[in-house]
């Protein structure tokens, strides 16, 4: 199992490195605060944190079907003119919900179920590409909102019926006779047991147990089609009963292969490394000790002495929402203007609602390319000089007068929350002293230490 | 910087090739490395302003281009039965044989053709079609089976297994995003439709030549800083290969030595002819300049979008097929004029035709097989592949008789001299249009 991180080790830059990992970062009062709270009392701080829903209301966005429905009467032209009224709506509403979400991201001031949402999104990984319509694509979300740090085995089944993936996965035309295959194939490979671990023969079986699954036109909600469910005999992992689509879940969660499976891959979301075998059986039997509880078993990784070792620290790669909200929490500034926010998050390669395909976003080093890279080092310069209203309070960040051997451990610990090394401080040593005096070239040199390769980890 | 590149190479003659290194030496710089004693200076050179080697250009004409109405098959009946308001009578295109002409706006093309440097390959598609632009797209991107997901691009793989150690501009790409086609384990190419995109910008720093000092001495080993001594002293950092702040230097490197490359090349390079404007002949232009320039490239990427013509198809499409003449010709004169056209092969795809019978909106909608250009100064001249059946269709749509899995092959095995296999996973067919 794993062991509890001594209290002497519950430091100021461990504190950071919970605050970074487990959520998206802070400024150094917020990471001050969390360190004083004590180590159990931060834990519990960001896993419990009081929802603030009422600030952050979902759009209001209504199914897309539901908008103008289709007429038998209408003309090719006209057809054509709902399809593209619809499609602007559509990805307008795209948008708006995109927003919201990084805005809750970026708000809250513990925002660790948000970035457990992330994990879960890029788990269950589901694209308005195919969907094709927001309101699905929000409901799914909020889906893994309320399930994000509960029992596992209740959010599969929920996910199973989620809207959104059943048009992503073609359950909607899976019927008695002819079950598609989709579904049940990713949902054993890449949501709960990891390519290996089943046969073909499980796959086709389970097929049959999730037919009927379909989308309720009026609500956009779940609608279960009995007629077009295969009731029969299935035989699933060698057990043979009229299985249902939950009957199908519990049988394939309960393979020791999904506590494996899930539990190495939250450790690599949240620590930047695949675990190696001996590391993941530990890790495994947490999960399982927990119920696939995923709330209770992030408290035990955050809790002990492994998550804090030095060869995690500062290892992982920021992904591009990490790197956009961490680094606005940095400067202490808000958010930039939504065009910014999506053409940065487009062009850095992850668009909410939008992963490249039904296994998520690579992330680690897929995220980096020499593009990218530069992409990132000029946001960076956007950031810090923040366009109109929006830019950072350099009073706060650099006070003018600062010696430049402090100015260089303030920097440090805000920007990378370590020491820099040494021939990174002393190339800012000399161009504070060079600079340091006015406000534009303090701006240059928090500009400059963030467009470096140390700045993309975390 | 201009001298970066020759100065980096003494750096490595005095001290990697010296001492023991503790790092992994750039990506790019590998292969420099581990030839470098046998290297004579001026193949040193050579390699790496790229006066050599072929070079290939993928054009995507996205949003699915009517191959009916591009390749105009005069000669079938059931191609005036299917398109009662959009068809183009044969009188009308630019005759290539009795039954085949190219779509009226295509002058230039059939110049290419009339001087034996344009070869046309008719009827090319996949097994199982998919008529979603994006599911499609992704096909051709990936090179993979209609029933397979595969997330890695052909060209991604082509570098992975051939271009290993070669430098990061080995692809471009002229568009905001990286193609799926480049993607790869770890991706390399570079992508950007403005040169002053892909550039470290400090236009607004208040003391730019501090700021560009600063820059360079922390992402470019020249500076000393990377010599290994300090790498290591960051907390946290494990040593060994596969950590991710070497990535992540090495990568900063490639960065801001393509970037220096290009601005480099832009600042020397003027466009050898006239282009017309638009984002086609931009890309072309900008493509063009880069290849005269030296770029160590081998593979550019440009698109062309508007393709998809539901309603209303014949002045788009007209506009399209003028703009694509234009700005093709343009590049081509301008490559002859480099000496570049024989380094050169472009290859036109779309992610799928458009159905055979015209919609009642006066367009066509998505589907499947479709002709595409081949043209460069060594292409060999004519049009490959049977001409595809108008009446024996697959659910409205052209079965192809050419998979377009065999173009690639035949560009790889002999244009590019790679074997097929790595890339595409088993073999295909090679054509003879190079």
């Amino acid at each position: 199992m794993l062991t509890q991180l001594p209290a002497g080790d519950w430091t100021l830059e461990a504190a950071a490195h919970l605050l970074n990992r487990a959520a998206f970062g802070g400024s150094p009062e917020e990471i001050q605060r969390l360190h004083s709270m004590g180590h159990a009392a931060a834990v519990r701080r960001l896993l419990n944190a009081g929802e603030d829903e009422d600030l952050f209301p979902a759009p209001e966005i209504e199914p897309m079907k539901v908008q103008g429905p289709r007429n038998d009467s209408m003309t090719p032209e006209e057809l054509a003119e709902r399809r593209k009224i619809m499609n602007a709506q559509a990805r307008e509403r795209t948008l708006e919900a995109r927003l919201w979400w990084i805005q809750r991201m970026a708000s809250k001031s513990y925002p660790a179920r948000e970035k457990c949402v992330l994990f879960w999104h890029g788990h269950w990984a589901t694209s308005i590409q195919k969907v094709n319509d927001p309101f699905f694509v929000l409901q799914q979300n909020q889906t893994l909102r309320a399930h994000a740090f509960g029992l596992f085995a209740p959010f599969a089944k929920e996910m199973s019926k989620d809207p959104a993936m059943i048009r992503y996965l073609d359950l909607n035309s899976s019927k008695v006779g002819h079950p598609n295959e989709n579904f049940a194939r990713e949902f054993m490979e890449l949501f709960t047991l990891g390519e290996g671990h089943y046969s073909e023969e499980d796959i086709q079986e389970a097929a049959r147990a999730f037919t009927g699954y379909r989308i309720n036109p009026k609500t956009g909600g779940f609608f279960f089609s009995r007629k077009n469910h295969d009731a029969g005999a299935k035989k699933i992992f060698g057990k043979s009963g009229a299985f249902d689509g939950d009957a199908t879940v519990d049988l394939i969660i309960s393979q020791p292969e999904c506590a494996e499976f899930l539990s190495a891959k939250i450790w690599n979301f949240y620590v930047g490394e695949k675990p190696a075998s001996p590391m993941n059986q530990v890790l495994a039997s947490e999960y399982r000790a927990s119920g696939l509880k995923t709330g209770d078993f992030l408290e035990r990784i955050f809790l002990s002495r492994e998550f804090y070792s030095p060869k995690y620290r500062r290892r992982q790669i920021k992904s591009p929402v990490q790197w956009l909200i961490q680094t606005c929490k940095n400067l202490e500034r808000p958010m930039p203007d939504p065009k910014t926010v999506h053409n940065s998050l487009d062009q850095l390669g992850q668009v909410l609602f939008a992963p490249p395909n039904v296994k998520g976003w690579d992330g680690g080093r897929a995220w980096i390319s020499s593009s990218s890279l530069l992409l990132r080092y000029n946001l960076a310069g956007t950031l810090v000089r923040g366009g109109s209203d929006a830019a950072p309070d350099m009073e706060k960040i650099l006070p003018e007068g600062t010696p430049p051997p402090q100015a260089c451990e303030l920097l440090a610990w805000r920007l990378f929350q370590a020491p820099m090394n040494p021939t990174l401080r002393e190339k800012t040593l000399h161009l504070l002293e060079k600079n340091g005096n006015s406000q534009a070239g303090r701006r240059d040199i928090v500009h400059l230490l963030m467009s470096t390769p140390e700045f993309q980890l975390t | 910087m201009k001298h970066a590149l020759h100065t980096r190479r003494e750096f490595l003659r005095t001290s990697l090739l010296g001492g023991a290194i503790s790092w992994t030496i750039p990506a790019f710089l590998e292969r420099t490395f581990f030839t470098l004693d046998a290297m004579a200076a001026d193949s040193a050179i050579q390699t790496a302003t790229g006066k050599d080697g072929p070079i290939l250009i993928v054009l995507q004409l996205a949003g699915g281009n009517d191959g009916l109405n591009t390749l105009v098959p005069f000669g079938d009946d059931a191609y005036f039965r299917a398109r009662p308001t959009l068809a183009i009578p044969g009188g009308k295109t630019l005759r290539l044989t009795d039954h085949l002409g190219l779509h009226p706006k295509l002058v230039g093309l059939k110049s290419l053709h009339d001087e034996g440097h344009l070869a046309i390959v008719q009827g090319v598609g996949y097994p199982n079609p998919n008529r979603s632009h994006f599911r499609s797209t992704e096909i051709w991107h990936t090179a993979s089976d209609s029933s397979v997901t595969e997330k890695y691009g052909w060209m991604g793989r082509y570098f992975d297994s051939c271009c290993k150690g070669e430098d990061p501009s080995i692809g471009v790409s002229i568009g905001s995003q990286p193609p799926q086609a480049f993607a790869a384990p770890e991706p390399r190419g570079i992508s950007f439709s403005r040169p002053e995109q892909f550039r470290f910008d400090l236009k607004n720093a208040s003391d730019r030549n501090a700021a560009d000092d600063f820059f360079r001495s922390v992402n470019d080993f020249e500076s000393g800083q990377m010599d290994g001594g300090s790498i290591g002293m960051l907390p946290g950092h494990a040593d060994g290969e596969g950590d991710a702040l070497d990535f992540l230097q090495r990568t900063s490197l490639d960065a801001v030595m393509s970037s220096d490359k290009v601005a480099e090349i832009i600042k020397r390079t003027r466009p050898g002819a006239s282009y017309p404007s638009n984002r086609l002949a931009d890309s072309l232009n900008l493509v063009a300049r880069l290849i005269g320039g030296g770029m160590p490239t081998r593979v550019y990427y440009v698109a062309q979008g508007g393709y998809d013509t539901h309603s209303n198809q014949t002045g788009a499409h007209e506009r399209l097929m003028a703009e694509l003449d234009s700005s093709l010709s343009a590049f081509c004169a301008d490559l002859k004029s480099q000496g570049n056209f024989d380094r050169v092969l472009l290859m036109s795809f779309s992610e799928f035709g458009r159905r055979v019978q015209e919609n009642a909106s006066g367009g066509t909608d998505h589907g499947a097989a479709a002709p595409l250009f081949v043209l460069g100064g060594k292409v060999r001249p004519g049009i490959y592949g049977a001409p595809p059946s108008l009446t024996q269709l697959h659910d409205g749509d052209i079965i192809h008789n050419i998979d377009f899995r065999s173009v690639y092959a035949t560009v790889l095995s002999k244009w590019l001299n790679a074997p097929v296999e790595p890339v595409l996973k088993r073999s295909f067919p090679l054509l003879s249009f190079v």
